[in-house]
């Protein structure tokens, strides 16, 4: 294996991965820099779910690395990269719709943590995201943003190092947006690493410190918001050539 | 919950076993095989519950583990002459052998899938019971010696239901149940959130298996005579899986309630009706699927009567 930068968190290496005679992730490879905020952002269909997925071991990779801690990820099951130390939310939230709120969070616990501390971290997280006084609500009965907190708040559950949100901004209301975005920096205070994925650009170009351009599974282009709004060819991939 | 809430339910549950301790000196045989008829019912309801209810993997084969059970213990007991109560022992261990050979491969299969894959796999079982005539004696079937035991047979599925009821209640209140209903809600992100579903799912699997194994060999040496049909009838699980969802599947309490109001509805109409309660069952059936899908502890947590949710 290749050296790993300790300033670089997760290191993808020539990922590839094809569904048929799609080519989903065309040989990407990205950095994503240690206790930063990071943007994946492109055109719909550009990979970036897809690079999550084989982030996390939802899908394994026709071939590539990825580097994390010196371990390298790909083909992991994803009970395996949760354990690891990363963990993800989804694109439409995947919370637990017949179980409660609090169930929803001790579900995330892991089983080396004594029974007591997951209970008082599931509290203290409830608490983090304003959904205490929804502990004894079924899931499914929560509003669609209360449902992305929900859902981000138990990806918090094992005090992960790197924490994935795919597309948090989608479907939540403007003051709900304003806390989880508060809670995202406050998370990155703390020195966890947060990979971003989202259509929101107001979200990607004010709040991540470095973003990272895909399209047709290929990354184009990587920089600061400021580089990445003057780059020509992420003009011409989100709107075509001029 | 509190520790103190435990208690409460570990002091019902003492009164409840205090009761029917005491019951079947008070009573004659019929209703003494009544009520151990109906202790079965509930260890094989809350059996169902564990894989189909907690896990949301809905077995329509159940029967498989019960009918190997009945048949490890009546061969053993019949063909060997052992004494029945260790025979319990080895129908558990059979029933969990069947619950690995089956699980591994069926438990890759989803919805429906897995249901019919249950149902072949408890087919299958019963065809080869039934030409595999040098151990089973095939289509006739075992009789086995002829004592009355119905004291013996009473207290062993008594203390096989407190144990069923412990374990379910263990399951229902831990960590491990909090796992299994979240591959029941959502088996990939359970996965993306550090559940090893194979494992998982292949523990709840066994563990649904060994009681209804230890269930069905006390029957055997109750009634007395088992054959393929009756042993591997496919009724069986479909009683069991109504009970559960009669009295509200994914929930400890729900299989018993729902066991023990079906039973006795069961019996009554079976005297008053003796050939339409098949009819009956069948269309009881569908009412609780349409207008109680999450049975009768459902409609307690509707009228807020109940808690919503397992761990508080």
């Amino acid at each position: 294996m290749g050296a790993q930068p300790p300033e670089i968190a997760l290191d993808i290496r020539d990922l590839r991965k094809n569904f048929g005679g799609i080519r989903a992730v065309d040989g990407c490879s990205l950095a994503f820099p240690r206790g930063q905020i990071s943007g994946l952002i492109g055109p719909n269909g550009s990979g970036k779910t897809t690079t999550f997925n084989l982030l996390t071991g939802v899908i394994a990779p026709d071939s590539g690395a990825i580097y994390y801690n010196g371990d390298n990820l790909a083909g992991l099951k994803p009970y395996q990269v949760f354990r690891k130390g990363i963990t993800r939310t989804f694109q439409i939230t995947r919370i637990y719709r017949e179980m409660t709120v609090f169930e929803n969070m001790l579900s995330a616990s892991r089983l080396s943590v004594p029974e007591r501390q997951g209970r008082a971290r599931a509290e203290e997280l409830m608490a983090f995201v304003n959904l205490t006084h929804l502990r004894d609500e079924y899931g499914g009965n929560l509003s669609y943003g209360q449902q992305k907190l929900l859902e981000f708040a138990r990806a918090l559950m094992p005090d992960p190092d790197v924490i994935l949100l795919d597309e948090p901004a989608a479907g939540i209301n403007r003051t709900l947006l304003a806390d989880l975005l508060t809670h995202i920096h406050r998370l990155q205070g703390m020195g966890k690493t947060i990979v971003i994925i989202e259509h929101d650009m107001n979200v990607i170009m004010n709040h991540c410190a470095k973003i990272f351009v895909m399209d047709y599974g290929l990354k184009i282009a990587e920089g600061p918001a400021q580089e990445i709004q003057r780059n020509e060819q992420v003009i011409t991939a989100y709107f075509g050539h001029r | 919950m509190t520790s103190r809430e435990h208690l409460r339910y570990l002091a019902y549950l003492g009164a409840f076993l205090v009761f029917l301790a005491v019951l079947p000196f008070q009573i004659g045989v019929y209703y003494r095989s009544f009520v151990m008829f109906t202790m079965m019912w509930v260890v094989l309801a809350l059996s169902w519950n564990i894989i189909s209810g907690y896990t949301g993997y809905i077995s329509f084969g159940h029967v498989v583990f019960y009918g190997v059970g009945s048949y490890a213990s009546a061969i053993l007991v019949a063909d060997h002459g052992w004494p029945w109560i260790p025979t319990l022992l080895v129908g558990a261990v059979v029933g969990l052998a069947v619950a690995i050979l089956i699980g591994y491969p069926v438990l890759r299969l989803k919805g429906p899938y897995f249901a019919i894959a249950m149902l072949g796999a408890a087919e299958g079982t019963r065809v080869l019971v039934t030409v595999w005539d040098s151990l089973t004696h095939g289509g006739l079937g075992i009789n086995l010696p002829n004592v009355e035991n119905s004291m013996e047979t009473y207290f062993a599925m008594l203390a096989l239901m407190v144990v069923t009821i412990l374990v379910s209640y263990w399951v229902g209140h831990s960590r491990f149940g909090i796992r299994l209903n979240a591959i029941r809600e959502d088996e990939l992100a359970a996965e993306a959130l550090g559940v090893n579903t194979t494992l998982y799912k292949m523990a709840a699997f066994s563990l649904s298996a060994v009681f209804p194994a230890i269930a069905g060999g006390i029957q055997a040496n109750k009634t007395l005579y088992i054959n393929p049909d009756g042993e591997f009838l496919l009724l069986i699980t479909i009683t069991m899986t109504l009970m559960t969802m009669f009295g509200g599947k994914g929930t400890v309490i729900g299989p018993i309630v729902g066991a023990i109001l079906l039973y006795l509805f069961q019996e009554v109409v079976w005297v008053k009706f003796p050939f339409f309660h098949l009819i009956m069952f069948g269309a009881f059936l569908i009412l609780v699927a349409r207008f109680m899908p999450r049975g009768i502890v459902g409609l307690f947590i509707a009228r807020g009567w109940a808690r919503k949710g397992m761990v508080h």
